[in-house]
């Protein structure tokens, strides 16, 4: 028989109207969160308060207004509250002069493990990201991508229940690449929490169970990506269908009064339609289609996804790495 | 969207105590610098005196044997063995303790700053306090080994080879030792990791340490002269730590204007004030920008 499932308060990140100021300087303002289990991506621009966020989700920082519970816990409680949490920074961070496992070992026993307990973790989570083979040697010799292989084990190591990570496809191959997201997708499968940030938007769509964007230290929106995108309604939904009669299924679908704009492509193969209640117009296209014998080859949303939700949300360039 | 399992479970084993877990950062900052000669060879040369110490005491407690080996000295006597002898002690070696100081102490906090290694001690159950204790220890039990520990040994390698009267009239003695080399050990331990928080260049941090003392001198020299005071003394840490020595080992100083034994206490412990003042702003998960 399986256990009684956690109450709610213990299994999410929460964020109560907190705020962080250095000095005069905004880091973020009036946030309120409730982070489920899964994967979370934080997307903002440069200086939109991630880190901060994060810090804030690790203890590193305390908030200057508010209070944040990560699974029922606060940081009034260290020794409970820093085991259940693994943070990989942004930036290059490690003693001077430690080898690989020696920066993993050595952190481990802060947590109070006895040598064996932590050579044994060391190891494993110096193999799950497949590093063993570069293990002793120092970490200044290593390239970018191997230290931000080396970073994310040693915030695995402790086998954390909420794993906080800056950037962390930063540097890392695409063969690595798709290793690392797969070990965020089995920590997640666990029932665990995986915070990301990321610029990498299309990565962000690919793993993410909910977003969080922010701006200017601010939360622009959060959720599932559809749901965001769903409730931006300044901005139509657009759907890209390729059929056989494109003009047919133009002059009908204005019957919809959510369908604002429809654009028959120019090679005479499909279009394109701004719709402001998607799941309405896919519908009324069957019914059209059935009725009038269009064949529909593909029916995709084309801004559906993060690139867009940041476009739309926040505007600006720094997106562009789709 | 994904449904998960919830089939985490965190640790339940055991876990060393919460007051060791400091000790960890010695334990790697020891096996780090002994790794450089030059350390290794002056933490031998410190041991030379005590050593040279324990053989005095043996002679000295022994001059009757040593009489006979040599022809013409049936008349030795022994040399008194007190708060001179221990005072020397403690002066000579706290010299050698903040040389090996300031080879080591600014080393061990700035390239933590350098490599923005701060975050990663402080998202562990690992609080600032410990941070410093665990660096202060690096310094500290390394200084202990070469001041009061032997200090102490040489105690008891006395109070065994004397009689029962010197027990009687030196116990003091032992407290002596102990708190004149532990508060010497605790001022350059703190001073230097408040240099090598705030000065990022190691060989620059190793001559403030130097310059702190030699300046704090001159200073207070040019003070006393032009102000017609003995309130310049404030500034001069070796003046201080030498009255708090000359008292605690009971010893008669000049009649010349100094500053008085509280007052020296009372600058010593303002400039431990200091020292941890400025470890407590820059010891931080993140420097906060402005």
């Amino acid at each position: 028989m399986s256990a009684a499932p956690p109450p709610i308060a213990q299994s999410v990140i929460a964020f109560n109207d907190v705020s962080k100021f250095y000095g005069e300087v905004l880091g973020v303002n009036k946030i309120n969160l409730t982070i489920p289990p899964g994967i979370t991506s934080l997307v903002g621009p440069n200086g939109s308060g991630k880190t901060t966020l994060m810090n804030l989700m690790t203890g590193l920082l305390q908030p200057s207004r508010g209070t944040i519970e990560v699974c029922g816990m606060s940081t009034n409680d260290p020794e409970t509250f820093f085991r259940a949490v693994g943070y990989c920074t942004q930036f290059d961070s490690y003693p001077k002069g430690f080898t690989g496992f020696e920066f993993v070992y050595s952190f481990l026993r802060l947590f109070g493990w006895d040598h064996a307990e932590s050579e044994q973790r060391a190891w494993k989570a110096i193999e799950r990201v497949n590093l063993v083979e570069a293990a002793k040697r120092k970490v200044a010799g290593y390239s970018k991508g191997m230290r931000q292989r080396i970073r994310l084990a040693q915030s695995i190591s402790h086998d954390p229940r909420v794993l906080i990570l800056d950037e962390p496809l930063n540097g890392l191959d695409p063969l690595v690449r798709a290793e690392t997201i797969g070990l965020f997708r089995e920590f997640a499968s666990e029932g665990r929490h995986v915070l990301i940030s990321s610029h990498v938007l299309h990565e962000v769509d690919i793993i993410s169970d909910q977003v969080i964007l922010m701006s200017n230290g601010y939360v622009v929106a959060e959720g599932q990506i559809k749901g965001v995108r769903d409730e931006i309604e300044e901005h139509p939904i657009q759907v890209l269908i390729r059929c056989n009669k494109p003009q047919m299924l133009a002059s009908k679908i204005f019957e919809s009064e959510h369908v604002v704009e429809a654009k028959v492509h120019v090679d005479g193969g499909g279009l394109l339609v701004k719709t402001r209640n998607a799941g309405e117009f896919y519908l009324m296209m069957n019914r059209i289609a059935t009725m009038n014998g269009i064949e529909v080859e593909t029916v995709a949303p084309v801004d559906d996804d993060v690139q867009s939700l940041y476009e739309y949300l926040i505007g600006g360039d720094e997106g562009g790495s789709k | 969207m994904a449904v998960y399992k919830r089939t985490y479970k965190g640790y339940e084993g055991a876990l060393t105590p919460e007051w060791s877990r400091f000790l960890i950062l010695p334990r790697y900052a020891w096996a780090s610098l002994f790794k450089q000669r030059f350390l290794l060879i002056l933490y031998v040369v410190c041991f030379f005196y005590p050593i040279g110490c324990a053989v005095f005491l043996y002679l000295n407690a022994n001059l009757g044997a040593l009489a006979s080996l040599i022809p013409g000295s049936s008349t030795m006597k022994g040399l008194d063995v007190g708060g001179t002898f221990f005072n020397i002690f403690t002066a000579t070696q706290g010299s050698l303790a903040f040389i090996l100081t300031s080879f080591i102490g600014p080393g061990l906090i700035s390239p933590d700053l350098a490599n923005n290694a701060l975050p990663l001690y402080f998202c562990r159950p690992f609080s600032r306090t410990e941070y410093v204790l665990g660096k202060l220890g690096v310094v500290a039990i390394l200084l202990s080994s070469i001041t009061w520990i032997p200090g102490l040994l040489l105690f008891l390698m006395q109070w065994s080879l004397a009689d029962a009267k010197w027990f009687e009239q030196n116990s003091w003695l032992a407290w002596s030792i102990f708190l004149g080399n532990i508060i010497w050990i605790l001022l350059i331990s703190l001073l230097a990791l408040a240099i090598s928080a705030w000065v990022r260049w190691k060989v620059i941090a190793g001559s403030a340490l130097l310059l702190i003392f030699f300046l704090g001198t001159g200073l207070s020299a040019a003070i006393n002269a032009v102000l017609r005071t003995a309130k310049g003394e404030w500034i001069d840490i070796g003046a201080n730590i030498n009255r708090v020595w000359a008292e605690l080992f009971r010893l008669k100083l000049g009649d010349g204007d100094m500053i008085s034994v509280e007052e020296a206490w009372v600058s010593l412990f303002c400039t431990l004030a200091l020292c941890l003042w400025l470890l407590w702003k820059k010891i931080r998960a993140y420097e906060v920008v402005r």
